[in-house]
């Protein structure tokens, strides 16, 4: 019955090579986690920086949980966008970071990656765009056997989150 | 120190105990040499400390000798204990010269090294030692030997003293052989190596420790060099005493040096040869050490305890498992071991192997392997290259839109046919075709041979109850074993008793076959032809006689023994049951007699009667005791059972083979019959029809029918399915020749199992027979007619034609070979988790494992073995769905382990108020959806919040029967309820994609150029103008978003102006008024031209009394007010009322408000005073009057109206009743009737109004969605063309193209236009009347019930829904009245079109125009109300588009008001059309129905509906008068009751005049106010609404009765026009 409120921002990305950047982010909880108010997942407008590299969003994130245990504790996934200049997206980086456990304000930065693919594909992806994606997006956040990925690291993005935790004292969590 | 170790030095103490005195003195000289060593040790450790630098590397090399050299050497390695004292002799002598050499040096040092802890020393010690002992007893003696010191002498000595001790411990008594022991093991090696020489091995020794410690230089190098050269260094750093003291105890060094420090060298060096040892003597040495166990089978009777048969409780029916898998040689290999090594045979099981636990290796993996392909292998992570591609919002919202089918694929394979009797067959077939049958029948018996598996059982069985009876070890209580051989005896009972049955079965069938064989052959002779080549041959299969005849005998005696064993056990219940019973009977008998006895005293002593009473009534029977069958009976019996079923013994073993070898006698040899039956044959033909869901998919060829009367296809058909397959069969088709075909039979194929896919699909036989009767007049005996084989044409036959067709049906697999099956229907997952055997599903197929029975059925036959662990959850599950507890958890639980570290369980978490509240909010529940705050406590929520809410969800299942008093409406309104939400969740999604004008707010930049929007321009010409107060401008109104208001800050404003045309009172005297008006005629109505308004009338009445006092009554949220009263009809108000607004649940989004459902009611009433003084007495000093007021009219404003066009602005007509008693609208004085035809034309009293919203609040803007279309791309680019273009010359008046029917799609307007029949009813009550027709059709359009779009679906968009829709629904809002109105006005010829444009009260609404001879009209579609084109008060105020059934017109005049505007659309200066010359008219198609289907009304449920209304109705009143008696009065109810038919026959037109004479006449007496209401009916709420709103039951009259009647009309289709009567009656004193 103990109740988490996730209240932030996702501020922005940097270390990206490309410009012109948006973050789809979706948050995943285990089956004792349930959703009061707020929305799971979104999508950030895209970001062109004008001076610096850091593509700011400032996309609000504000969730209310109700929780019956302490598995799966929230965390969030992050896909980050670029958009090219006809307009067409592709991926830049996935990246994955838990909410953080102890209330406050916590600062954030996640740092992504990308698969590699084949060569042909490298090569594709620097002339014409596009490039590998996951299947299952899920991998993002599973602990599947990632070792048989090839990946290439992407930027960070920053988040700052900020945590209310209501009566996990009762059930002997201290935070 | 391992044991061995420790016994040779325990001899080696014995024998230098035992030995001379001289040489104890030595030892003990030598033990104190090395004493004194180990006290000399210390002083290095000391050194060390005090000169750690240069001492460490020294000691850490032999640190690192002295382990390596045990690991090289290791095998051979002895015990250093036994070679401690023998070192010391060696030591002892080095280092006694050593230290007389150092004596003088060293002086000083001596005493501080004394002291110190011995502990590295031993360890030290050990090196040497045991290179010493190594060499000793090396297997190769040295050849070289030298001179000896005494030294060795001595050494020597005590070693052959040490080899007698051996000898002595050699002769005691040995272990077990085979079991080499430690003292075995150094005997040998002791005693083979004896004629060693001693010398070597010193040598050798010494060699060795120069070896290691210098690092395995000595043998290259001269030992003498090796010495001579440390000898020189101790003497060099002798001379530095002290410190070189240090140093060379430190070190190794110096040890190696005090070793070699030797005086004669060359006594210790050898040189030897590498060691080897011979294979052979290496074998020879295991064959005595080793055993080798022999890997040939062990006897059972070695495994088991004498005189014990081996027991196989497998056989015995006990559930054994299933052994590991080991190979046979091994475990004889083990088994010879274990007996060898273990005699007691603990080892081995009853059964004479050796005890094994089930295999516990499960045969397939519980993790599935990778598959093997890569890329499968990593599903999870594949990844997938995708296009860089535009984002494209996809609005993917169709009701309903279901996926498209899926192709699946059925292949039905229809190999063959064979006809198992057919109208041609010949007697000969006939036979054969029985012979075939049979044989097939033999043959699936062979192959099951249950006999045999039978005999097998119940030999085992035998076994096991000889084994239980007499078992080797009472293991178990007596009590199971009893039980369990009880239970043997009963299943060998049933055994044999099966066994028999089967061995019956099976030599009957071969007799039959044999008997068949002999008839065919019989008629083969008879007829001297042969048709078939069927052949019989019986092989013999010579048996073994006497062995037979044993077999044959055992058997029989076991079950004679049996049999006996089974009468005796009857005989001996039956015998206590008779002893029993015989007791009992005995007591009886007693009883009786005592009884007897009682009974003469009883007639003393009655009240013992009673007891007698009690006594069971009926007189057992004496029984007859049992009698003991013979053994010779039982023999006898079994005996002929035998010679029944059995074979005889010696009888050899008969095997019929069937072949088709046999030759067939050509044509030409046989007679004619026979070949005319072969033409006949050939003449036929046969072939397949594929009915999938009963519809002929395909059909197969055509094939002749062979002589054998087998038809081969081979072909296999392919099925593309779409719907789910629900039957399959196959037609069976014969033709003859030329002539017409036959259907012979119908054969249905199951449809498969979604498991069974094409290539693993078997062949089946399907059977088929017809109950067609053939007659052939050849041989063929024909089908279904009687033959006979006799000649005399006894014993006849009746055979059918029939037959069987192989084929096989299996779903296709796709190309990546996934099944093409369609989805299942139902899911039935439960079992399967339970399921791991792939032989049940393969054998009773999947659906099977969901069936019970089945599946019980199946572990049944299959004899499952109930015991094998592997089918327990079978097992449960069928013992559980036998059983009737069907408690199968349907479930399989991920992280079974979560719900241990749950804080609380999910139904707490469930029932938490504030959580569900949250939920609830969040999800824009209505109820919830502006709860602003929550309380932080569940204890603070109190359960009602939820009341409402749970109710709701309640209702939602059932139909309220209250509001929707006929069940069709309350479906409709269910459907709507659906569709409604359906929408509001498209809508809810379709919220989130906005776009950019959304998001942001451009400012347009000024345009100085253009002259009306041009923002700057204008306003610098603002600023120049001229300040004009004496003018004042209506300022726009700040408009407000509507998030942040609360209740209290919104007000509705009604500003009541003036009212024209108010019915007059008319004096109850002037009865006879002249019917004027009812003669005025249709033609004379729009004839009327446009005029300017007469000024207010004034009535002129006679008596100069005011005529009506009206006053407006308004009510908005059950808030009322009322203006003041004011005079005469034509009264003038000007007062503005306020109302305060509350949005449902405070909430003031733009959602809610739009879906606010409130009415605005302006009701206009008459204020009536009565004088009620009784007394005229009275009269002068006080007034008495009463109050009453007189309801006129009604205005109904929606709120949502009022919200969309923020403010209502107009003259409305007021919706009077048709017949308002007392009151007339009539002029008595006719003076202007030129200026007043308008009005009276129009007819009606009317109310202008200012209606509006404080503060302005912003209205909801409908959702610009696009939705996908089925209409031409290009037509869809011109209607946004035109729209724009029209838009940009005139952005006020809409233009429509398409619209967006009830499924979500854009559809072209036009294809709503379309003639449609209206209902015949309609048509043919005014056959000669176009004018009346058409009146009376749009009077039953506006019989429908009016819902605007915006209420149902909250604003979101316009839905048009096609007429039939909308005549299903029974609710619409204007454009679908008008769409209807229009079809049908085209119907009945007219010319007609639909027209958008404003109108008041509705805003933007479609009406409907129509020409007429000369004239336009113009259709309210809702009201059903005509109005001519210059018709002053028609609602619609602009026209911007006519629409008709082919095209749009758009308008491009000045002017928009119907009044002023030209409907000649061929002009095309006035009209813009949208299919031109240069878009020509494509020719659409319409989306309406080819006709509407009107289903007549049930006349009875419409009666009962009334019944009801008016019951419901008349106890509203009756709550609505809390306070006062409300008496009915029956007589003026039944007088409205007949009048209403009569207002409905005439549309409430023109009977008031007879109304009020027939009322007059028959309630006289009474006064009289009331009036008929009338409406379309939708549900009950706004029917009660309408007559609370007339007010009738306000009156506190003391003595008022009133009448209330109700009727309703039904038009086809459930359109139902509700007609109510209220009236108030008081009587007239």
């Amino acid at each position: 019955m103990a109740e988490a409120h996730v209240i932030g921002q996702i501020i922005g990305a940097t270390g990206f090579s490309e410009s012109s950047l948006f973050c789809k982010w979706g948050i995943h909880t285990g089956a004792a986690w349930k959703l009061l108010s707020g929305v799971r997942e979104g999508q950030t407008q895209v970001d062109t920086p004008q001076v610096g590299d850091m593509a700011y969003w400032c996309h609000p994130i504000d969730l209310h949980f109700a929780t019956k245990g302490l598995q799966g504790w929230p965390r969030l996934h992050l896909q980050v966008w670029s958009q090219d200049s006809f307009g067409r997206c592709q991926l830049a980086g996935y990246g994955f970071c838990h909410v953080p456990s102890s209330p406050g304000t916590h600062q954030l930065d996640c740092p992504t990656w990308r698969p590699l693919g084949s060569w042909r594909e490298q090569l594709a992806r620097a002339f014409v765009g596009g490039g590998p994606q996951l299947l299952h997006a899920d991998t993002i956040y599973s602990g599947a056997d990632r070792y048989r990925l090839h990946t290439a690291a992407g930027g960070t993005v920053r988040l700052e989150l900020g945590l209310l935790l209501r009566h996990f004292d009762r059930y002997g969590v201290e935070c | 120190m391992n044991p061995r170790e420790e016994k040779v030095s325990i001899i080696t103490e014995e024998s230098t105990a035992n030995d001379e005195d001289a040489e104890v003195g030595r030892r003990e000289k030598s033990s104190k040499v090395q004493r004194q060593q180990r006290k000399k040790q210390p002083p290095r450790a000391d050194s060390e400390e005090m000169v750690t630098g240069k001492a460490q590397p020294g000691q850490e090399e032999p640190e690192m000798h002295l382990l390596s050299m045990p690991a090289r050497r290791g095998p051979r390695s002895l015990p250093p204990i036994p070679s401690m004292s023998r070192t010391g002799f060696a030591e002892f002598s080095m280092r006694e010269r050593l230290r007389e050499k150092l004596q003088a040096a060293r002086s000083k040092a001596e005493s501080a090294l004394l002291q110190e802890i011995p502990t590295p020393r031993p360890r030290r010690l050990r090196s040497p030692s045991e290179k010493e002992l190594e060499t000793e007893f090396g297997p190769e003696p040295c050849k070289e030997s030298q001179a000896t010191s005494h030294r060795n002498d001595s050494q020597s000595y005590s070693r052959v003293k040490f080899h007698d001790a051996v000898q002595k411990i050699k002769s005691k008594p040995q272990a077990p052989p085979g079991f080499p022991s430690a003292e075995e093991a150094y005997n040998f090696f002791t005693f083979s190596f004896d004629p060693e020489p001693e010398e070597p091995t010193v040598k050798a020794r010494a060699k060795n420790r120069d070896g290691t410690h210098q690092e395995e230089e000595g043998e290259e190098e001269s030992p003498a060099g090796g010495m001579n050269k440390m000898v020189l260094n101790v003497i060099a750093r002798a001379g530095t005493p002290q410190k070189d003291e240090e140093e060379l105890l430190g070190s190794q060094d110096a040890k190696d040096f005090l070793l070699g420090l030797d005086p004669a060298p060359d006594e210790f060096v050898v040189v030897r040869p590498a060691e080897y040892e011979g294979t052979h003597t290496w074998l020879e040495k295991e064959k005595e050490l080793l055993f080798f166990p022999s890997r040939r089978a062990v006897p059972t009777w070695k495994k088991l305890p004498e005189n014990v048969q081996p027991r196989f409780l497998e056989d015995e029916g006990l559930y054994t498992g299933a052994r590991p898998e080991v190979a046979r040689a091994q475990q004889n290999v083990v088994e010879n071991r274990l007996l060898r090594q273990e005699p007691e045979r603990k080892w081995f099981g009853d059964d004479g192997r050796i005890l094994a636990l089930p295999s516990p290796i499960k045969p397939f993996s519980s993790r599935p392997r990778p598959l093997a392909q890569e890329p499968s292998a990593q599903a999870g992570l594949e990844t997938h290259y995708k296009k860089a591609v535009k984002y494209v919002h996809r609005t993917q919202h169709v009701v309903g839109s279901a996926d498209p089918p899926g192709s699946f694929q059925l292949d039905i394979d229809i190999s063959g046919l064979i006809f198992t009797h057919h109208p041609c067959f010949s007697r000969e077939h006939v036979l054969a075709a029985k012979l075939a049958q049979l044989y097939d029948q033999y043959l699936a018996r062979h192959q099951r041979s249950k006999a045999k598996f039978l005999t097998d059982k119940l030999q085992a069985l035998r076994n096991a109850v000889q084994t239980g009876l007499y078992p080797e070890k009472p293991h178990q209580s007596l009590d199971a074993t009893q039980k369990t051989i009880k239970e043997y005896k009963s299943e060998i009972r049933e055994t044999r008793k099966l066994r028999d049955a089967e061995q019956e079965k099976d030599r009957t069938l071969l007799k039959t076959i044999v008997k068949v064989w002999k008839e065919m052959k019989s008629l083969r002779e008879f007829q001297r032809f042969t048709n078939t080549p069927l052949k019989l041959v019986l092989r013999k299969e010579k048996v073994d006689q006497k062995a037979d005849e044993e077999a044959y005998e055992a058997e029989i005696q076991a079950e004679i023994s049996e049999l006996m064993e089974e009468h005796t056990e009857e005989y001996e219940q039956r015998l206590g049951e008779y002893r029993a019973s015989y007791q009992q009977w005995k007591a009886w008998k007693k009883a009786q007699k005592a009884k007897k006895k009682k009974k003469k005293q009883a007639e003393e002593h009655p009240e013992g009667e009673a007891e007698e009473e009690l006594y069971p009534g009926e007189e057992p029977v004496k029984p007859i005791p049992p009698e003991l069958l013979d053994h010779a009976v039982l023999e006898q019996q079994a005996r002929e059972r035998a010679a029944h079923s059995r074979r005889r013994p010696g009888e050899p073993v008969l095997l019929p083979e069937l072949s088709l070898t046999g030759s067939v006698t050509p044509d030409d040899q046989c007679p004619r019959a026979e070949v005319l039956r072969r033409e006949d044959v050939k003449r036929r033909s046969v072939y397949l029809k594929v009915l999938f869901n009963s519809k002929e998919v395909s059909r197969t060829v055509s094939r002749q029918l062979g002589a054998d009367f087998c038809v081969h296809f081979g072909q296999i058909f392919n099925l593309q399915i779409f719907n789910w397959p629900e039957s399959l069969t196959l037609q069976v088709y014969e033709t003859v020749g030329h002539s017409s075909t036959t259907l012979l039979a119908e054969v249905f194929l199951p449809i498969p199992e979604t498991t069974t896919v094409t290539r693993r699909a078997p062949v089946e036989e399907v059977e088929f027979s017809s109950s067609q009767h053939v007659t052939l007049d050849h041989e063929g005996v024909g089908s279904g007619v009687p033959f006979s084989f006799e000649a005399d044409g006894s014993n006849q036959l009746i055979l059918m034609t029939s037959g069987r067709v192989s084929h096989s049906v299996a779903w296709a697999t796709g190309d990546n070979g996934t099944p093409l099956i369609p989805p299942p229907s139902q899911q039935s997952l439960g079992f399967r988790s339970a399921l791991k055997r792939a032989d049940a599903i393969s054998s009773i197929g999947t659906s099977g494992l969901t069936d019970m029975k089945k599946l019980a059925k199946w572990a049944a036959e299959s004899k499952l073995d109930p015991n094998d662990p592997n089918n327990a959850p079978l097992m449960q599950l069928i013992s559980i769905a036998t059983s009737g507890e069907s408690y199968v958890p349907d479930f399989f639980r991920l992280e079974q382990l979560q719900q241990e570290f749950n804080f609380v369980t999910s139904e707490e978490l469930n029932r938490s108020k504030r959580f569900r509240l949250l939920c609830l909010r969040s999800q824009e529940v209505p109820e919830f959806r502006n709860y602003k705050q929550i309380p932080a406590y569940d204890r603070e929520i109190l359960e009602k919040v939820f009341q409402d809410y749970e109710k709701r969800l309640r209702d939602k299942s059932v139909i309220e029967t209250k509001d929707h008093i006929d069940t069709h409406r309350a479906i409709v309104a269910k459907y709507l309820q659906q569709v409604r939400e359906s929408v509001v969740n498209r809508f809810l999604i379709a919220k989130h994609h906005f776009l950019l004008s959304d998001l942001v707010v451009e400012e347009e930049v000024p345009n100085m150029s253009s002259e009306g929007s041009g923002i700057l321009g204008l306003s610098l010409f603002k600023l120049a103008e001229q300040k004009r107060p004496l003018r004042p401008r209506r300022k726009g109104r700040k408009k407000v978003t509507a998030q942040n208001l609360s209740d209290g800050d919104i007000k509705l404003l009604v500003n009541i102006c003036r009212a024209y045309d108010i019915p007059v009172r008319k004096p109850p005297a002037s009865k006879s008024q002249q019917p004027a008006r009812s003669s005025r005629t249709f033609s004379d109505r729009h004839a009327a031209s446009p005029g300017a308004h007469s000024p207010p009338h004034s009535p002129d009445t006679p008596l100069s009394q005011v005529s009506v006092r009206p006053f407006v009554e308004v009510s908005f949220q059950r808030t009322i007010c009322h203006t003041t009263t004011a005079e005469g009809p034509n009264p003038s108000w000007n007062e503005e009322l306020e109302f305060p607004f509350r949005a449902p649940n405070g909430d003031y989004s733009t959602a809610s408000l739009q879906s606010v459902k409130d009415d605005v009611f302006i009701n206009i009433f008459d204020e009536v005073l009565h004088d009620i003084l009784e007394d005229d007495r009275e009269r002068g000093s006080g007034i008495h009057t009463r109050i009453e007021r007189h309801w006129l009219g009604c205005v109904k404003i929606p709120f949502s109206t009022i919200y969309s066009q923020a403010r209502i602005d107009g003259t409305f007509k007021i919706n009077t009743p048709p017949v308002l008693l007392g009151y007339s609208k009539e002029r008595n004085v006719l003076l202007e009737r030129g200026l007043d035809s308008v009005r009276s034309l129009s007819e009606g009293s009317y109310l202008t109004l200012f209606i509006t919203i404080e503060p302005q609040l912003v209205p909801g803007e409908s959702v610009r969605e696009k939705f996908d279309s089925q209409e031409d791309e290009k037509l869809l680019q011109a209607t946004e063309k035109f729209q724009a273009e029209c838009a940009l010359k005139f952005p006020t008046r809409q233009c429509l193209t398409t619209v967006t029917d009830i499924s979500g799609k854009t559809v072209f307007v036009t294809r709503y236009l379309k003639p449609l029949n209206p209902p015949e009813e309609l048509l043919n009550v005014y056959p000669n009347n176009p004018q009346a027709t058409a009146e009376l059709v749009a009077r039953y359009v506006s019989l429908i019930p009016f819902l605007p779009d915006t209420v149902s679906f909250a604003g979101i968009c316009d839905l048009w829904s096609t007429s039939d829709q909308f005549l299903d629904l029974l609710a619409g809002d204007e454009e679908e009245h008008a769409v209807l109105l229009c079809d049908y006005f085209l119907f009945l010829g007219k010319k007609a079109w639909l027209v958008m444009g404003n109108a008041i009260p509705e805003g933007p609404t479609a009406y409907v125009l129509t020409w007429e001879q000369n004239h336009y009209l113009i259709w309210n579609p809702c009201s059903g109300h005509f109005y001519a084109q210059f018709d002053t008060f028609c609602p619609l105020k602009s026209v911007s588009c006519l629409i008709g059934p082919d095209n749009i017109w758009f308008n491009i005049q000045q002017y928009d008001s119907p009044l002023r505007i030209n409907f000649d659309v061929t002009k095309p200066k006035l009209w813009k059309s949208f299919f031109s010359r240069s878009l020509p008219y494509p020719g659409l198609s319409s989306v309406q129905p080819e006709e509407l289907i009107y289903q007549r009304t049930d006349k009875a449920a419409a009666a009962e509906l009334q019944d009801r209304i008016e019951k419901m109705l008349k106890e509203k009143i009756m709550d609505w008068r809390p306070r006062h008696l409300t008496r009915w009065n029956r007589h003026c109810t039944s007088t409205l009751r007949h009048f209403l038919p009569l207002l409905e026959r005439s549309q409430g037109e023109d009977v008031e005049d007879e109304h009020r004479a027939e009322l007059q006449k028959q309630l006289g007496d009474y006064r009289f106010s009331g009036f008929p209401l009338h409406m379309p009916y939708s549900e009950v709420k706004p029917l009660i609404e309408a007559v609370y709103s007339t007010g009738v039951h306000n009156t506190d009259v003391p003595n008022v009765e009133f009448a209330l009647a109700v009727y309703i009309h039904p038009y086809p289709k459930n359109v139902l026009s509700v007609w109510i009567y209220v009236a108030s009656l008081i009587r007239n004193r």
